[in-house]
């Protein structure tokens, strides 16, 4: 890895100065790990880092840490054990994964959850979103020294897990979510709950953006640095909020509205540069775009319930469980067997936090999967970092790591 | 995408040839088949399952549970049963119009009124027609508010059979196994409507040796199997092809187990040997597996390590070798592998006195159960021929070597014996723990000559045991003799070398059904018993 580089030029400094001097002695590549084991590798991943000096000349990423064989382990489960294997994929917003898995096995079933559940989806999907965007900003900030974007960052975003524990009853392994519906309803008064959390986590994100947008030392660190093109973000595979830093409005609730986007009123925030500081910026946007969506979400939730009456798909009640023998058939089909899912395949994608979360899945029939392909959102992005961030000072290398907000879990699935 | 088709119910038997060919359409495919083809068999030629619970394909036809109406071109707007309708040139069956659909789930729905709410404590759990019927064709919520009739919930028709009458559908398959293939008619259907149940006739119970039949053919759990009863859940349990060991039939059976136990047999199809069917003697083999074993080495009540069991063995035997007085014993509970390596061993130690004996004879029948209790008499009879040895008596022989001990008389002045058996050898010097035969890959010969494959069903190891050939060849090895038998196979190999009806004959070779040896073939048979094509 390491090469040798002489400075053959006649010396025009002056020999006296021994500084000058110094510059022009022969120097060698280095080459460094970042990771795997570094706070500032979210996940685990490793960077071999090769430096010309300050300047970084090659970095190659390295994955595997945190692979866990998602795709292999889903076709040993029955298609609702998946589930909480979907949790682990984006662990800041599981219920985004919850949702885009049950969607594309829906595709297949050829169902649709009532209008109560597509509301709550949407509602904890948003909510899960401003989490995840939370998270990205609080680490970015703590990770270039302002921890007190870190703590208001992570007090937001606790009001908000909170609200995800009462509505799932976890705070991230939530596995909501059931082919036709979810696996339970919101409880009473949450929606109340949410409301009243939502000012405070507005205000902090306006502190957030107070303390770092036009920050100086965050400007400097972050505007011109990190920056791709539309074109080239495209081309790379990139969507989500990196991608619309880089100017192109993809968004696939509004370009493909699922669940009840298309009733939302809602913006997407462009980018104009692509760099750091516009993947910072897009974020914050979103955040603020995303409790508009909860706002008019919890505004229109309809009564009703949240899962299908078809038992071919849907558990049947418990009451129905434990005194017909219909009910229990049905139970102890769904448990030992797994729903029947009709032959075919589906590819189904939804907007995750990071981009476009699409479940190619395949179904033989049978009570288990017989192929699930996830297209993480941060895979092609993670794939660009060393285009990223070659030509850059060492130290733009963790603000350029943090925007693109790389998540192991789906990554390495 | 090219995915593999599973049929959504699994057949009993395959599609027998075609001996007249007629053509017929089946949901709009094109379906060549058998005149003599009900429905339900001509959409089976094709893959489509006509659901159906009082149906089978070695019984005569009742018509009894409606779930199998399908529409054709002959009965516009009227459905038809498919188990009674005969397939004719040119007839158009409709299985899944609306019709149809409606049909089924209201008879699911109907079959459903009385049942009980038991699948958490049914053993039928899991391999239960009403349960795949009923997310197949109904999945939907009762409607009845009524309270269900009440009817007897444990009745013990006989030694193997428990009666649960309010699961019962009366498909009144078992009545039926009872009159046409058991010949026995001990079932009846009795009272009337939603009343109606199977029973016995007064004073008679359901004794026939071919009653565990009626569980298997049982599409719910009405009847079960006494022996097997709350044991396990039948998903537990690992299914594995072998041959029974009851008595020289060699009935194909399916073993169950899980870990080092196993639970029980259900008959596997070989149309040359048992059908389908098996008898209840043979499902109760597997209880040797789990009861009465010996686990380890002994020798004098003293349990010993395998290398020092060895040992032993080879030190008592080698100032024997080549002395007169010394002779083998047989069982005709051996594989022909185990017979074969303990053949080898002999030969080795100079014996020339061989004898086999066997479980005493019991009563036979003219279909599947032969008087003969052992499986494989004709293997280790043609193994003793092989290795050039007449089977004879033990006359008064001073030192024996036994390959399973079953029905052996020890001469009076034995001095030395070393016995290889899975359940303890009173008055043996060493006794070596053998692996039942349903722990073995190996091979049995028939009453008529048939060489079928055993497989290694009850794969859990118990103790120290493995099969005999295992202990002859270490034996062997103690002795200083370097003969290479590293698996069944090339025990098998050993055999097949020298037994002139075995010419040919590999042990990979041998097809699942079985291989028929044809100078082994009797010249009577019994009057129903299957007989090779």
């Amino acid at each position: 890895m390491t090469e040798s580089r002489v400075d053959s030029r006649q010396s025009t400094v002056d020999s006296q100065d021994p500084f000058a001097r110094e510059a022009e002695l022969p120097h060698s590549l280095v080459t460094i790990n970042l990771g795997p084991s570094h706070p500032a590798m979210h996940g685990v991943v490793r960077l071999t880092v090769t430096l010309d000096g300050e300047t970084i000349a090659r970095a190659v990423p390295e994955i595997g840490f945190l692979h866990r064989g998602f795709e292999k382990s889903s076709e040993n489960s029955t298609w609702h054990q998946v589930l909480p294997y979907t949790d682990r994929l984006n662990y800041v917003s599981p219920i985004l994964n919850n949702v885009g898995y049950i969607m594309a096995v829906e595709k297949l079933c050829g169902v649709k959850d009532p209008p109560r559940s597509q509301y709550l989806r949407v509602v904890a999907g948003e909510i899960s979103r401003i989490c995840d965007h939370l998270t990205c900003i609080a680490a970015f900030g703590l990770e270039l020294g302002a921890f007190t974007v870190f703590l208001y960052g992570v007090e937001a975003r606790e009001l908000l897990w909170d609200r995800i524990s009462e509505l799932t009853g976890a705070r991230v392994t939530t596995s909501w979510t059931r082919i036709g519906g979810l696996a339970s309803d919101a409880p009473p008064g949450w929606a109340e709950k949410v409301n009243e959390c939502m000012p405070r986590v507005l205000e902090l994100t306006d502190e957030i953006d107070a303390l770092l947008t036009r920050n100086r030392i965050f400007i400097d660190r972050t505007r011109g640095i990190g920056v791709i093109g539309g074109d080239e973000a495209l081309d790379w595979g990139f969507t989500g909020p990196c991608l619309r830093a880089s100017g192109v409005n993809y968004d696939v609730r509004k370009a493909h509205p699922y669940l009840v986007y298309d009733k939302m009123d809602f913006e997407v925030p462009l980018g104009q540069r692509g760099d750091t500081h516009d993947r910072y910026w897009v974020r914050i946007q979103e955040i603020r775009q995303s409790a508009r969506i909860i706002e008019q979400g919890l505004a229109a939730l309809p009564p009703g319930p949240v899962i299908i009456d078809d038992w071919r798909y849907a558990l049947p009640p418990k009451k129905e469980v434990y005194s017909s023998i219909e009910g229990v058939m049905a139970h102890f089909k769904h448990f030992m067997e797994g729903v029947k899912v009709p032959r075919g395949e589906a590819y189904g994608y939804t907007e995750g936090a990071n981009g476009e979360l699409g479940f190619h899945v395949i179904s033989n029939g049978q009570g288990k999967p017989y192929r699930v392909h996830v297209r993480a959102p941060g895979f092609p992005i993670l794939s660009a970092l060393p285009r990223l961030i070659e030509g850059h000072m060492v130290a733009d290398l963790i603000p350029i790591f943090d925007s693109i907000n790389m998540i192991g879990g789906e990554v390495e699935q | 995408m090219n995915l593999p088709v599973i049929p959504s119910g699994t057949p009993q038997v395959e599609p027998p040839p075609i001996t007249k060919a007629i053509k017929m359409e089946v949901d709009g495919r094109p379906v060549e088949c058998d005149a003599r083809d009900n429905l339900i068999e001509a959409a089976r030629r094709i893959g489509v399952h006509i659901p159906y619970f009082c149906y089978h394909p070695r019984l005569s036809v009742a018509g009894q549970c409606r779930m199998c109406l399908v529409e054709t071109s002959e009965s516009a707007g009227r459905l038809v049963p498919g188990c009674q309708v005969r397939a004719k040139e040119g007839l158009k069956v409709t299985t899944s119009s609306p019709a149809v659909r409606e049909n089924q789930r209201g008879i699911m729905e109907f079959h459903l009124i009385n049942h009980p709410v038991d699948c958490a404590i049914c053993d039928q759990s899991g391999e239960c027609k009403l349960q795949d019927y009923y997310m197949e064709y109904d999945h939907q919520a009762t409607r009845i508010r009524t309270s269900k009739v009440q009817k007897p919930k444990r009745e013990e028709l006989g030694p193997v059979v428990v009666y649960d009458a309010e699961r019962c559908i009366m498909c009144t398959r078992c009545v039926r196994f009872m009159d046409e293939i058991a010949r026995e008619p001990q079932l009846a259907v009795v009272n009337r409507g939603d009343h109606s149940l199977i029973a016995t006739f007064p004073g008679h119970p359901l004794d026939s040796t071919y009653s565990g039949n009626t569980v298997d053919i049982c599409p719910v759990g009405a009847l079960l199997n006494r022996d097997f009863r709350f044991t396990s859940r039948v998903w537990y349990l690992n299914k594995s092809p072998t041959v029974c060991t009851g008595c020289a039939n060699g009935c194909n059976i399916w073993l169950e187990s899980r870990g080092n136990v196993a639970y029980r047999e259900l008959p596997r199809r070989n149309e040359e040997v048992n059908h389908v069917w098996m008898c209840d003697a043979g499902r109760a083999t597997h209880h040797e597996v789990n009861e009465g074993r010996l686990e380890w080495p002994q020798a004098a009540g003293e349990a010993l390590g395998a290398e020092v069991a060895v040992k032993r063995a080879a030190d008592i035997l080698k100032p024997l070798m080549g002395k007169p007085g010394v002779a083998l014993y047989l069982s005709a509970q051996c594989t022909n592998e185990e017979a074969a390596v303990a053949l080898l061993l002999g030969r080795e130690l100079g014996i020339s006195r061989v004898a086999i004996g066997g479980r005493p004879p019991g009563p036979g029948d003219d279909y599947l159960v032969r008087e003969d209790k052992d499986p494989n008499r004709r293997g280790v009879e043609m193994a003793a021929r092989a290795f050039g040895m007449e089977p004879g008596d033990l006359g008064d022989a001073k030192a024996l070597v036994a390959m399973r001990a079953d029905g052996l008389q020890a001469p009076p002045r034995l001095e030395v014996f070393v016995a290889i058996a899975p359940a303890d050898v009173p008055g043996a010097s060493v006794v070596l723990p053998c692996s039942h035969a349903y722990e073995q890959d190996g091979t049995f010969v028939n009453w008529y000559g048939r060489l079928q494959r055993l497989y290694r069903s009850v794969v859990a190891p118990r103790g120290d045991a493995v099969p005999g050939w295992v202990w002859a060849r270490r034996i062997l090895g103690a002795l200083g003799f370097t003969h290479e038998v590293r698996d069944a196979g090339q025990a098998f190999a050993l055999l097949a070398q020298r037994a002139p009806e075995l010419a040919g004959k590999t042990f990979q070779g041998i097809p699942d059904e079985g291989v028929v040896l044809p100078s082994l073939l009797p010249a009577e048979w019994p009057a129903r018993a299957p007989r090779p094509r």
